[in-house]
């Protein structure tokens, strides 16, 4: 099954090309990785401008007359341009989703697949562990261990890591314990293969498939709560554009009016996780042999 | 049948008219006024709260012997009618006012007078002592030996020595008046069921919420206008406001200057506004505090000069503090930050102050030579240091944060990487009490209107102990001291502005501190709300307010 599908790309990309929300949803998170990537060349200004430049404070953006040119989706609250500093925030979300990921991939994988593989008392404890930590809301648990750690962008990609381990443990798990029964393992075994090699070679390229896709749509999840502990004043720090931040930091500017400081990062915020939702979501439809039409 | 039914006309629309005109003319005495204020009561005892939210409350619940004047710091008599003070200055003698009751009844006398006195001073005064800790006494009152009962009316008040500034401080919320049976009855929670001579009387206090005060008609003087006043909490400023806007609150407490466009636009809305008695500031630590071992709020000759645990080599030459304050551009923060509802400030106590040194010139914004005192110092490529950056708006300062960032932007362009570092308000306080800091934010408002208030607990060396510090620049020149003292123990204005002068000018070439702003305080009210008066000091006292 998995070697038939491995074999047909064409076939996958034929009914990826189908999946219209999927197209759309790699089309966003494509133009986002380039924003990320080509910052310094596109984004208009300096996004932390030194000395700062206060006397911008809150100007408006292109669809009023007070504005600055240059800086078309207006300043913020110490006269930063918001444009500039969500094209940089975009590579500080997408960095920090990609590495919050991959510590929950790195972290699920070994105890999933030891759990897995080696089944009896490893997996019962392994997963009663999991199990704990499934207990509590995720951002509570990331809060906590930002707490203990410490403040920062690269804690708060830590901790969001731990936090999204188990999941991915329990996902690779049970991919695992399916694979293990397969025949192809038994001759593994039969021939006399070391279970590294077993592991390596056989049980992990075939359980995969589940954790590409859940992995896609656990970085629309790590991005968002990247941006609530920046939100929270946990994640980056200043001056670091990070969108979550600019939001905490440009709410209270609604009610006098100057909504766009709050507004341009949410909507990145808002755009980011809807596009990688849906090429998760496209993904799993096309990878998941059950939804198979 | 029919006429039976037209009495009953009549004597609905008698009532429906009596009705009216009752609630009209309650109407007219005063009515309810609900204040929105940023946080909730800590404690609700005068002597053993530090913090602005529990004051506001308590000062409508409590009299002293003496009160400032309205929007002033000016005192006047209150429970004491007249006093005299000794020849050698260190005797005040109080005569008290007659036929004034507690609000649970007790009798107001000489006795309740060193009862709320002693408590705060007299460690052998149990179990009232412990249940407290009293802090505002040792800050302001530790000059004061002890109060002693002349009669039933007469008080007398000993000093160990003239102080200049203890008759304005017996003003202060701190030395406000308690009944001691209330404290008799509720023991360690009698800060929850406070019972003073005051206004109103308390009511209930539902935590985090509200707390509700009544008139209290047997008020010694008129009765207050109004018939309850609520201080509701809502943490937010906009959501402050905007409870304002629809009249779910009278009045607030400091709306956020950007909003003031929108407030003064609103013709049901009034914005009072006059300049704070305060200083915001940015403080370097210069090194060194001493453990005060017997917490005599003095350093003694056997507690030495220690590093504190946030020294930092750097900021412990006065060139590097020098270039720090010059690379930082307050004119734009206090225009763009504070939106021009600060002055500049140059010194560390506000212009109308006595002995305010408007001689002093002001660092200029002049990154060049920052630069070039930097290098002098040694650290031509800067260096990286950390700045404590408080977490809520207090009236000196109202967003910290961003003006932290401004900050971190300034020094940058001299090359000095700054860290932010944030933590709660409960511990941030607590850490650069213990002088854990390199470089904080923080500020102050003054108590009673006295130079004194701010240059000896914000500047002098006795405020540098670790772990109760005030002084958080950690500036221990001990002539400085040495003038603040003398300044203190002389009734001479003239010479007393002399000394705070000069300690200005030592302080402005050592450089501790980045003097920011002199905010202003302000308060919203509905256009019908008549008759506040805003205090110098920020304290709300709601006794004249009427809605009309």
């Amino acid at each position: 099954m998995e070697r038939k599908r491995e074999t047909k790309t064409g076939e996958l990309i034929r009914r990826f090309k189908y999946n219209k929300s999927a197209v759309f949803g790699l089309v966003i998170v494509l133009v986002l990785v380039l924003c990320a990537i080509l910052a310094n060349y596109i984004a208009p200004n300096n996004p932390t401008p030194s000395p700062p430049e206060l006397f911008n404070s809150l100007k408006p953006g292109f669809w009023s007359e007070d504005g600055i040119k240059g800086m078309p989706l207006g300043t913020d609250a110490l006269g930063r341009c918001v444009l500039s500093r969500i094209l940089y925030g975009a590579r500080v979300s997408l960095s920090a989703g990609f590495v919050a990921v991959g510590i929950a991939m790195l972290l699920g994988i070994t105890f999933g697949v030891t759990a897995g593989y080696y089944g009896g008392r490893v997996d019962a404890v392994i997963m009663r562990m999991v199990d704990i930590m499934f207990a509590f809301p995720a951002l509570l648990l990331a809060i906590v261990i930002v707490t203990v750690i410490g403040q920062g962008l690269s804690k708060a990609m830590v901790a969001i890591g731990i936090v999204y381990a188990p999941q991915m443990a329990r996902i690779i798990r049970s991919s695992v314990l399916y694979i293990k029964e397969m025949e192809y393992i038994e001759v593994q075994k039969a021939i006399g293969s070391s279970n590294w090699r077993v592991i390596f070679r056989h049980v992990l390229p075939n359980s995969m498939a589940p954790v590409i896709v859940y992995g896609t749509l656990m970085l629309a999840t790590a991005i968002l709560d990247c941006a609530a502990l920046g939100f929270l004043g946990l994640g980056a720090q200043p001056p670091t554009p990070e969108w979550g931040a600019m939001l905490s930091k440009s709410y209270s500017y609604i009610v006098s009016g100057a909504w766009w400081a709050a507004t341009f990062p949410g909507i990145a915020i808002l755009f980011s996780v809807l596009g990688l939702n849906l090429l998760g979501d496209g993904l799993r439809d096309i990878l998941d042999p059950r939804l198979k039409t | 049948m029919m006429k039976s039914k037209i009495w009953l006309v009549l004597l609905i629309a008698v009532g429906l008219i009596c009705s009216t005109t009752l609630v009209g003319s309650a109407a007219q005495a005063g009515g309810t006024l609900v204040f929105g204020s940023s946080g909730d009561a800590v404690r609700l005892d005068p002597a053993d709260v530090t913090d602005g939210e529990s004051i506001q409350r308590m000062d409508n619940i409590f009299d002293g012997l003496v009160e400032y004047k309205s929007g002033s710091t000016e005192i006047q008599p209150c429970l004491a009618t007249s006093w005299e003070t000794s020849k050698d200055g260190k005797e005040i003698t109080f005569h008290l006012r007659k036929g004034v009751k507690f609000h649970d009844g007790t009798d107001f006398n000489a006795d309740a007078v060193v009862f709320s006195l002693r408590r705060q001073y007299d460690k052998g005064y149990l179990p009232w002592h412990d249940y407290g800790e009293w802090a505002y006494w040792g800050y302001m009152f530790s000059d004061v030996e002890k109060v002693v009962k002349i009669d039933d009316y007469t008080v007398k008040l000993v000093l160990k020595t003239v102080n200049a500034s203890i008759m304005t401080s017996l003003a202060m919320f701190t030395v406000n008046i308690v009944s001691p049976t209330n404290a008799a009855k509720w023991g360690p929670d009698t800060f929850k069921h406070p019972a003073g001579t005051g206004p109103f009387k308390f009511v209930e206090w539902v935590k985090a919420d509200h707390i509700a005060l009544e008139a209290n008609d047997n008020y010694w003087r008129e009765r207050p206008k109004l018939d309850r006043l609520i201080f509701k909490v809502v943490p937010d400023p906009s959501a402050r406001l905007m409870a304002l806007e629809v009249g779910e609150v009278q009045g607030i407490e400091y709306p956020d200057p950007t909003h003031f466009d929108r407030i003064k636009s609103n013709p049901d809305l009034k914005l009072l506004t006059e300049p704070g008695m305060n200083v915001g500031y940015m403080a370097m630590n210069t090194g060194y505090g001493y453990k005060d071992a017997n917490a005599n709020g003095v350093r003694d000759a056997d507690e030495p000069w220690v590093k504190t645990p946030g020294y930092f080599e750097p900021l412990t030459k006065k060139k590097v503090r020098q270039a720090i304050n010059y690379a930082i551009d307050k004119k734009s923060i206090v225009d763009n930050l504070y939106k021009g509802t600060a002055i500049v400030a140059k010194n560390g106590m506000p212009p109308f102050m006595l002995g305010y040194n408007d001689d002093i010139e002001d660092y200029p914004y002049d990154p060049q030579k920052a630069k070039k005192l930097l290098a002098e110092a040694g650290y031509p490529d800067g260096f990286e240091v950390t700045l404590y950056v408080m977490p809520v708006s207090r009236p000196y300062m109202f967003d910290p944060p961003k003006i932290g960032e401004a900050i971190q932007g300034y020094l940058a362009a001299v090359g000095i990487t700054v860290r932010i570092y944030q933590v709660d308000w409960g511990t941030y306080l607590q850490e650069t009490e213990a002088g854990n800091h390199q470089m904080c934010l923080l500020g102050w408002t003054g108590d009673n209107g006295d130079p004194d208030n701010f240059m000896n607990v914000l500047y002098g060396p006795n405020a540098c102990s670790i772990g109760t510090a005030g002084n958080y620049g950690f500036y221990n020149d001990e002539e400085a001291q040495d003038l603040l003292s003398k300044a203190l123990q002389t009734y001479d204005e003239s010479k007393r502005a002399e000394y705070y002068q000069k300690v200005q000018e030592m302080i402005h070439e050592a450089a501790p501190w980045v003097y920011l702003a002199h905010s202003n305080q302000n308060v919203v009210f509905r256009a019908n709300v008549q008759g506040y008066v805003l205090h110098p000091t920020s304290r709300k006292f709601f006794y004249p307010v009427w809605i009309e």
